[in-house]
């Protein structure tokens, strides 16, 4: 009997699929920034030098910007509107994290009129966003 | 003449190699961008106004900043690095020491931070803040 032998295929991963795994990755981060868009006001940063990360899962910014005019999520509120707006966020989810970001020539009084409203809201911890110092 | 048919090779399936590159380092990117939005900061712990704290005049430090960002120790005008020495000193002998910092409405929120985190640093447990002009 005669044996023919056939050559043997080199074993091969195929890389055309990493590509597709690549680009759905892709999509999916880009989709996941898109939900955690953020408004951002242009305000000059505090800064200091030994800072903690106070992000949590689920956050609340406040901006407080030099004239005093405070924002939340872009849209421009007085204190009542504030109120409402902490109120409603923490009702729905209490562990949410409320972080008050005022421009570094921000006078105190307006810094301290989100101070106030979280204090009539019974609201303890509150993250103070500053920029590191380089 | 013979015309010879070429034979076609099948598409290298690994051909796609710098597709990946460049997915990947998208990818990366992305991840990087998405940490610069993290907030840092300090964590504090708002004051009660409707319950105050008493707490014995021995412990109690108090330091106000000035609408124009003069820091005073005990209703003295004070530098940084005084204010520090101040704090350690009290530290030493009041363990039970409170740091009440009084900050003027027109003081810049900069001036505020700089001591907060001056207060930080030292590891003083026992603070409490408030505009002036505020009952505490």
């Amino acid at each position: 009997m005669i044996r023919i032998s056939r050559p043997r295929k080199k074993p091969m991963i195929p890389m055309s699929s990493m590509s597709d795994i690549g680009f759905l990755l892709l999509i999916f981060i880009m989709l996941i920034s898109l939900i955690n868009q953020r408004h951002e006001v242009p305000i000059e940063y505090s800064e200091a030098t030994r800072l903690e990360k106070t992000q949590e899962s689920d956050n609340l910014e406040i901006w407080v910007e030099t004239n005093g005019r405070l924002s939340v999520d872009g849209q421009i509120v007085d204190d009542a509107k504030l109120e409402s707006i902490i109120a409603a966020a923490l009702s729905e989810k209490p562990a949410t994290r409320v972080h008050v970001i005022a421009d570094r020539k921000t006078p105190y009084r307006h810094v301290n009129r989100v101070v106030r409203v979280l204090q009539a809201l019974q609201h303890r911890t509150v993250s103070f966003v500053v920029k590191e110092a380089l | 003449m013979i015309k010879l048919k070429e034979r076609r090779k099948p598409d290298d399936p690994g051909d796609s190699g710098s597709l990946n590159d460049l997915s990947f380092l998208l990818i990366v990117f992305f991840i990087v961008i998405a940490g610069f939005n993290v907030n840092k900061g300090f964590l504090m712990d708002l004051p009660d106004a409707s319950r105050p704290r008493i707490v014995q005049t021995a412990d109690l430090l108090k330091c106000a900043i000035s609408d124009s960002g003069e820091i005073s120790l005990n209703g003295e005008i004070t530098t940084m690095e005084a204010l520090t020495e101040s704090v350690l000193e009290k530290k030493r002998n009041n363990a039970n020491m409170t740091f009440a910092l009084t900050v003027s409405p027109g003081a810049e929120w900069q001036r505020v931070v700089d001591v907060i985190h001056e207060i930080r640093r030292l590891e003083v447990s026992n603070f409490s803040f408030k505009m002036g002009g505020e009952q505490s």
